[in-house]
């Protein structure tokens, strides 16, 4: 039987002991707190989303993991359905400025369609390093971008 | 055939990113731009459109396999559209140039973070929280 370290500290292990527990369920509410990080970095990802067209899900996600709150993969997958009504939001502001290239995206948007099914069935199977990893080339290349 | 082929492959290889959340649609934006020879405005409008059904069509596959998070979602989900809605708006009357670069550096950062995280206390911590899994 495995043991916890005898020099883990009380705090310490009473704070991972709670981490440990299975995850809250959706019936019970997030405290106070929770909610209100949750908020502002909802509302983060939106104002990032709606000035630059998109990365408000780099916002959400550096938020929601940051403070170690969320695991990872758990994050990384929330922060897809939270960003999907803010990019919903985006491409209307998009089509109201000038209309969409539709007969050209329809290749893409049947690629994204399957990939997105793949996708779904395949996240279990990956590694969080290697997501966080592919991650963080993603922010250094936009990085790249908005500072050169 | 090959006009049609190609573009549907790409939007698969990057709609399964997409999917995980990790910038699949930048990766696109940069396929569009650079070998396929589609114009920045017109990829930038495919890549938001894109984005909704990959994204839409694997949360069903995340939320059966318990990756969801309701409590951030219902909390951050709608504040974050009304968000969106007015920083869209304003967008269209401001000057965004002037947040380039905090951004920019924003980003710098959390690559960093995420390029060379702190391995040896996260294994530590994760052992921990297994050992006291285990106990239960």
């Amino acid at each position: 039987m495995s043991r916890t370290p005898l020099w883990t500290s009380a705090r310490t292990a009473r704070a991972l002991k709670n981490s440990a527990e299975p995850a809250r369920s959706s019936a019970s509410p997030p405290k106070g707190g929770d909610a209100f990080s949750y908020r502002v970095a909802g509302a983060a990802a939106g104002i990032i989303n709606g000035l630059f067209g998109g990365g408000g899900g780099i916002a959400l996600l550096t938020l929601l993991t940051g403070r170690g709150k969320l695991d990872e993969k758990k994050a990384f997958a929330t922060c897809v359905a939270t960003i999907l009504p803010l990019c919903a939001v985006s491409a209307a502001a998009y089509f109201l400025r000038g209309g969409f290239p539709i007969a050209h995206a329809l290749p893409y948007l049947a690629g994204g369609l399957l990939g997105g099914l793949l996708g779904g069935k395949l996240f279990r199977e990956v590694p969080n390093l290697w997501l966080r990893r592919i991650f963080a080339l993603f922010l250094l290349y936009g990085a790249y971008r908005y500072l050169t | 055939m090959k006009e049609w082929f190609l573009p549907f492959l790409i939007g698969t290889a990057t709609g399964v990113l997409s999917s995980w959340g990790v910038g699949g649609g930048t990766l696109l934006l940069l396929c569009m731009t650079l070998f396929l020879g589609v114009d920045q405005a017109e990829a930038q409008g495919i890549n938001l459109l894109y984005f909704l059904p990959a994204a839409a069509v694997s949360l069903p596959a995340h939320r059966r396999n318990g990756y969801l998070d309701m409590d951030v979602l219902r909390a951050a989900a709608p504040i974050g559209t009304l968000c969106a809605l007015a920083a869209s708006l304003l967008s269209l009357s401001i000057d965004i140039s002037i947040f380039r670069i905090p951004f920019g550096l924003f980003l710098l950062y959390s690559g960093a973070l995420n390029l060379a995280p702190r391995k040896g206390l996260r294994r530590y911590r994760t052992s921990i929280a297994k050992s006291i899994h285990h106990e239960k």
